[in-house]
């Protein structure tokens, strides 16, 4: 942390100060400045660009850039600011890409939706949005949605009409004597996803693909801003249908520390355990997706069977089986009925007599195992070059994990350790998925056993502990939190302004981002069999991809 | 002149390879449905019987859609050829005893030929279908069927050499519980390769869903999609038929000898193809193509060698 201070104290900088237990923030006053800062972080061995956040304050003028800096290996991390003006002709700075691979499609997602010009950007493009909005910036606090919204019918023949016209020009540049072609692997097809890979191929063989997203832009940053700090939480949870609970619990952080609000032991037991229970319903589908993906249903089916059980829980606990919205900043939203343990145990026990079928059948799968062992890998330099996270990063056998590089809710009480596999094939994220998933389980029976115990002591009411008042209107602040989601690393950055009743701006940095960012590196040469197994390896959900 | 007539249409002609699509689709649904932990089709008749029965008309009757830019003749004209061509076969097998449509000395060529000419009549519907997925769909199964029927005719020589004829039916007669356990090697590389002609884990290329949608299947719908459905049933049958032709003495049963036992065996090769199915991913065309070259090969022409050396032993006198 001092060498990084260092480094710091050579520049021009407004402030320097500690924020949390691992992170430094900072801010920059001469934007000329980035590059040659960025360059020291990264010898420093700051190599991830964890993500680009501008944030829009139209009164001051400013448009504010956030880059938050990670070191996986030591856990160091930096949340570094600078502003910009505002004026869309004047609003540009210095690209990163060059030194961080991992932010490219950050800083295409800033371009897109602030309009903050990039230099040097190999590949600055318009990502995510649709093409009714080409040359506008949804994002800027003083875009008028209503005017854009009325106005369906043109949109949509915009949307058409360049639809119509990438179908025309496709191939136009192609050799028409070689056998290249251009397949599209979505948005509609068997395995994709609402996600589109134009994949450049010769054959079977793969010459490079480019992933188009933007399917399920549901604009979910710009959706909090309009709606009450509880009411966000709706926005917030679609993250990613499979595993929405964990991202509550981030946001919830965030309001939190603005707030000033400490949650009861029972909320962050209980925030746990949720949060695990999420994790393994998510996790299911994405063992059962793995094979789906090469032609296999069977333990996805399997899968479905036991995840129904930890969903009835879910149910008796919050009345929904997915969007429980059970999470809200104070705690959680329900009280425990103890019988609901009942309904616990019988998931444990369904997951305890079936989960050596799974392993010997599918985990030791001599079939999979000629597929998947050297196709897709990924060393652990790469890792954190491209900024990745979760079961991709520690199958590489890179040690990160927020559970227990920056506890939250009661993740320091549980002695936690890390699970890593080796090679980072995609075999290797398999097997690590099937890992996390023991592993969560075990977090459940002790969060709960912890839970009952307390509870037979007294020293933890079930139904009063539960939800801390945090007031309806909030400070001025801002705060960042992050949460180890099933994916990986979810990072929140949320601003408020005085006596704020909404969110201000909430950024979203969801792990599937950068996951898909390493498709074309991964594929290339590969060929068309490798798609949809290599895509299912990373474990992508388009929700977070698009947000 | 009926007995030609019952023979096209009754059996075992077109009746009775829908009954066997209808009843064999059902089948295989509740077999998957019951190693998936599901229930299956179960409302309609006993046990969802008549499901797939609704289904097919369904998709019989539906509007069958040419799209703009196919070979009309390619894309419509195939699923029939290919269907017909499906169905041959079972008029060279002796589904009992001494009923013999076509009796002839070259049944065995008759069936493997007429096996073997099937995948290039699916190649064609991916080629007329003028789609990027259907004609890699349509490479993809001429690619595998060219490296699969290598190992599938030497297997399905070995009885051929074993009892010195290519008549069904004598070879039927001949077998015996000893002869099975000399042509059990065979069967095994005709049933491994019965996988890949048949497109079925782990060599379901071809089609596979998750990298070209659906193969040489995927610009079809209504009519000519239910054609090609009957079309693989009926292949379906003609394999199985040959293997316990082959293999399993066909007809010849414990105590007395009937169609039961043929249809017992078919049924019995058909839930070793199903488990296979629901316990093996697929692999890629590459690795199927070194693993039929390098093993597949190699292993049938040694088992020619072992069936050469067992009958220069043991059948010297037949």
């Amino acid at each position: 942390m001092n060498k990084i201070r260092n480094i710091l104290e050579d520049f021009d900088c407004e402030y320097i100060e500690d924020y949390k237990k691992v992170w430094l923030k900072t801010k920059i006053n001469s934007k000329d400045d980035l590059l040659s800062v960025a360059q020291k972080l990264k010898t420093e061995g700051l190599s991830s660009l964890s993500t680009v956040s501008p944030t829009d304050f139209l009164e001051e003028n400013i448009m504010e850039i956030n880059y938050f800096f990670e070191d996986l290996n030591t856990k160091r991390n930096l949340w570094l600011k600078v502003d910009l003006p505002r004026d869309e002709k004047l609003c540009e700075i210095e690209s990163l890409t060059p030194l961080f691979p991992s932010a490219n499609w950050h800083e295409r997602e800033a371009f897109s939706m602030f309009g903050v010009q990039f230099l040097n950007h190999p590949d600055l493009r318009d990502i995510i949005k649709s093409e009714d909005f080409k040359g506008l910036y949804p994002f800027r606090v003083d875009f008028d949605w209503e005017t854009h919204e009325k106005d369906i019918v043109s949109n949509m023949n915009k949307i058409v009409s360049s639809f119509k016209k990438e179908q025309e020009e496709n191939e136009v540049d192609l050799d028409i004597d070689s056998s290249e072609t251009i397949l599209n692997w979505g948005p509609t097809h068997p395995a994709s996803g609402p996600i589109r890979l134009r994949v450049h191929c010769d054959g079977e063989e793969i010459i490079n693909i480019d992933p188009d997203i933007g399917y399920v832009w549901r604009a979910l940053e710009h959706l909090v801003t309009k709606k009450d700090f509880i009411g966000a939480i709706v926005a917030v949870e679609r993250l990613c249908f499979m595993d929405n609970i964990n991202s509550m619990v981030g946001y919830a952080m965030a309001v939190e520390e603005i707030a000033g609000v400490e949650i009861t032991p029972f909320a962050k037991w209980m925030r746990v355990l949720l949060g695990e229970v999420a994790r393994v319903s998510s996790h299911f589908m994405g063992l059962g997706g793995f094979f789906n993906n090469m032609g296999l249903h069977t333990l996805a089916m399997w899968n479905m069977d036991t995840r129904e059980f930890f969903l009835d829980f879910l149910e008796s606990y919050s009345g929904a089986r997915i969007a429980t919205a059970s999470v809200e900043p104070g705690g959680v939203r329900y009280g425990l009925d103890m019988s609901m343990f009942d309904e616990l145990q019988k998931a444990l026990d369904k997951f305890d007599t079936t989960i050596d079928e799974v392993d010997a059948i599918f985990v030791n799968n001599p079939t999979m195992k000629l597929r998947a062992n050297n196709v897709g890998v990924l060393s652990a330099d790469e890792i954190c070059q491209y900024g990745l996270s979760g079961i991709v990063a520690r199958a590489s056998g890179v040690k990160t994990d927020i559970r227990i590089d920056e506890p939250y809710a009661a993740y320091d009480e549980l002695d936690l350790k890390y699970i890593t596999q080796e090679n980072g094939s995609a075999k290797d994220r398999f097997v690590m998925l099937f890992k996390e998933l023991k592993n969560s389980v075990d977090i459940i029976k002790k969060a709960k056993a912890h839970i009952q115990k307390s509870v037979d002591n007294k020293e933890m009411n079930p139904t009063k502990d539960h939800l801390v008042k945090v007031p309806k209107k909030l400070p001025k602040g801002e705060a960042i939190s992050r949460v180890e989601w099933a994916r990986g690393e979810v990072l929140m950055h949320l601003v408020t302004k005085e006596k704020a009743k909404s969110p201000y701006r909430l950024k979203m940095r969801a792990p599937s981002f950068n996951h898909t960012m390493m498709l074309n590196h991964l594929l290339k040469g590969q060929t068309l069999s490798d798609i949809p197994l290599i895509f299912g390896s990373l474990y992508i959900c388009q929700g977070d991809l698009d947000r | 002149m009926t007995d030609i007539l019952f023979e096209a249409f009754i059996f075992p002609g077109l009746l009775y390879v829908l009954v066997w699509t209808v009843g064999l689709y059902w089948f295989f649904r509740k077999f998957m449905a019951a190693l998936h932990k599901r229930v299956g089709p179960s409302f309609n008749g006993i046990a969802g019987s008549y499901q797939t029965l609704f289904d097919l008309s369904k998709l019989l009757t539906k509007e069958s859609i040419t799209p703009v830019g196919v070979n009309p003749y390619l894309f419509s004209m195939m699923p029939l050829f290919s269907l017909i061509f499906a169905m041959l076969p079972s008029a060279f097998i002796p589904w009992m005893d001494g009923s013999v449509v076509i009796d002839t000395q070259f049944g065995l060529l008759a069936l493997v030929v007429l096996i073997g000419i099937e995948p290039f009549l699916l190649f064609l519907t991916g080629f007329g279908s003028n789609n990027k997925y259907s004609f890699l769909g349509g490479i993809r199964i001429l690619t595998q069927s060219i490296s699969m029927e290598t190992t599938f005719l030497l297997a399905a020589l070995s009885p051929a050499v074993l009892f010195s004829t290519m008549n069904l039916g004598t070879i039927v007669e001949q077998s015996s519980w000893f002869s099975f356990f000399i042509l059990f090697p065979g069967f095994i590389l005709y049933f491994i390769s019965l996988l890949g002609l048949l497109e079925q884990p782990p060599f379901n290329i071809p089609d596979a869903e998750q990298e070209i949608v659906n193969g040489f299947y995927t610009e079809y719908s209504g009519t000519n999609f239910f054609i090609l459905q009957v079309a693989k049933f009926a292949e379906f049958m003609a394999i199985f038929a040959g293997a316990v032709t082959l293999f399993f003495g066909a007809y010849k049963g414990l105590f007395f000898d009937s169609f039961f036992f043929f249809f017992i065996k078919m049924l019995l090769i058909a839930i070793v193809m199903m488990t296979i199915r629901a316990a093996t991913p697929r692999i890629t065309l590459k690795q199927m193509l070194s693993f039929s070259w390098k093993y597949m090969v190699p292993l049938a022409l040694l088992n020619l060698a072992w069936v050469l050396f067992a009958k220069s032993i043991w059948f010297m006198g037949v």
